[in-house]
């Protein structure tokens, strides 16, 4: 009796001496959607960042595989396993992790629905829903589909399929990859994945060829692409740009048939990388635009269409940054240590952002782009001067050293956002 | 060298205010992308936490000017002023090595 009283008069006296966020109306509660680069990064910084939120991440796979080097898997210089991350990082971080996923966003209750039928509150919901596919955009290209020409945009068991079906290839068959317009979740990954593709056909099948078939009439570090496919590969890529009938409007899964507004390609192999949007629950809850993808704010990444939404990473229009797993990263850190404020009834601080993007032409053979950020005119815009791409003239074994870059990234990344 | 250190810190947290995470000077988050904040096994990339302040500054003007060769951090170094890298240097050096 006694030692209970104390103990009620020990939680009041720490109730008074709380910090703000928890004494508004008990924890503040965060919930963040999507267990990627972004919101595994996002939940784990607010409980590393504040302790005393309530943070439960909803996550429907017990295990995430990771799209960057997953174009190493084709290429046979490593294995899927190694590309998988389970959440006992995040949850040690005193995370609460929802296996499940969240199937409506009420913006206006602020709570999320879930598959398992259970209902979480929050005073910030963070959005990481990554990308969805317009299924459609190209005729005939559906889910049934990409079971024979897989999209591997997605990494996991489409990973493994195409790499099977690589390998199951004769020697002189005709790869045809298919990239799609701006915007979409990895610029340079078609180009990197075109090379990998190469550099383990040249050692297993020397008598075949790439033809990547491009939406676009330029890509990122185009240049350092070229210049390496025609170094590395001479002979073996073909790019068709849009202008030049590079554009897939349909394909015939039945025949691997891809045809363009110019011509139809038969395939051996085919890698359809469709048009895409933001995941789909970002559309259910309203912070979707026309585009399929998220407008927000540059400082906090708030949705500008519906408040105390946050959305970032591949989803979000992040002005001049691309969509990496870097970039992803980094705002979830900013969103994170905004919220803390923001939750407090501070005001955030004006955020300076970097994302660095490596690719590998060949396992010994890397290149880069960087680029610095700031908010300005209401989205993140390159400062001036700051970033841009590896050299084109490499001194000092540079690509060998990008290439060391890249894995060691990969690591620290993977590290930093799962524990 | 306990104490030089601890005073060290408690300079800085007095220059800079509580140094806390959430008080990250801009940018500083980023740079954990690749400077992890703790060991990871098979990284060429190196640790800045808990390195000296003057010695980050140091490497992060060579690489802007381009005196120092690099890969990314020329581009890298040329998006922060002389004051922001200085505040960065500082919140890297007060975080435990």
């Amino acid at each position: 009796m006694r030692s209970g009283r104390r103990m009620l008069l020990k939680s009041a006296l720490a109730a008074t001496f709380a910090p703000a966020v928890v004494s508004a109306q008990g924890k503040a509660r965060v919930v963040v959607i999507g267990g990627g680069f972004g919101g595994a990064t996002a939940a784990r910084t607010l409980k590393a960042l504040q302790p005393a939120l309530d943070v439960t991440l909803v996550e429907p796979n017990p295990v995430y595989t990771s799209c960057p080097f997953s174009n190493s898997v084709l290429a046979n210089l490593r294995e899927i396993d190694r590309q998988q991350f389970g959440y006992a990082g995040i949850k040690a971080a005193g995370v609460t992790v929802a296996q499940t996923s969240a199937t409506a966003v009420d913006a206006e209750a602020k709570s999320v629905t879930l598959a398992d039928g259970n209902k979480l509150s929050y005073d910030r919901l963070v959005m990481t829903p990554g990308i969805d596919f317009n299924w459609g955009a190209i005729s005939g290209y559906d889910e049934a589909a990409a079971q024979k020409m897989p999209h591997a945009w997605k990494a996991g068991a489409q990973t493994v399929l195409l790499r099977r079906q690589l390998q199951a290839m004769e020697d002189g068959g005709l790869v045809v990859m298919s990239a799609p317009p701006n915007p979409f979740r990895c610029p340079p990954g078609p180009y990197e994945r075109a090379s990998l593709i190469a550099y383990w056909l040249k050692i297993w099948k020397p008598k075949s060829k790439l033809l990547l078939l491009d939406a676009k009439d330029a890509f990122s570090k185009q240049r350092l692409f070229q210049n390496g496919w025609a170094e590395l590969y001479p002979g073996m890529i073909e790019w068709v740009p849009l202008s030049q009938g590079g554009k897939v409007t349909s394909v015939d899964p039945a025949t691997l048939t891809l045809t363009t507004e110019f011509a139809s390609h038969k395939a051996a192999v085919a890698n359809v990388i469709p048009p895409q949007r933001a995941g789909a629950i970002a559309a259910q809850a309203g912070v979707a635009d026309r585009t399929g993808w998220c407008p927000v704010e540059p400082v906090a990444f708030e949705s500008t269409l519906r408040p105390n939404i946050h959305v970032l990473g591949d989803a979000a229009i992040m002005g001049g940054m691309p969509k990496s797993a870097f970039a992803a990263n980094a705002q979830a850190k900013v969103c994170a240590a905004a919220l803390v404020r923001l939750l407090a009834g501070d005001k955030p601080q004006e955020p300076i952002l970097i994302n660095t993007c490596y690719s590998l032409l060949a396992a010994d053979y890397g290149i880069s782009i960087a680029g610095v950020y700031r908010p300005d005119k209401g989205q993140l815009t390159d400062i001036p001067g700051a970033g841009g791409t590896s050299p084109l003239v490499a001194v000092g074994g540079l690509r060998g050293q990008e290439a060391l870059y890249a894995s060691s990234w990969f690591r620290t990344i993977t590290a930093e956002t799962f524990g | 060298m306990v104490r030089s250190l601890l005073s060290g810190l408690a300079g800085i947290a007095l220059l800079a205010g509580p140094v806390s995470a959430a008080d990250a000077p801009p940018g500083a988050s980023s740079c954990t992308g690749c400077h992890a904040p703790k060991k990871v096994a098979d990284s060429v990339i190196p640790r800045i936490a808990g390195r000296k302040a003057e010695d980050i500054v140091t490497f992060m003007r060579e690489y802007r000017s381009g005196a120092w060769p690099s890969s990314v951090m020329g581009r890298i170094a040329k998006g922060f002023d002389d004051r922001q890298t200085e505040a960065i240097a500082a919140w890297f050096a007060a975080q435990p090595e």
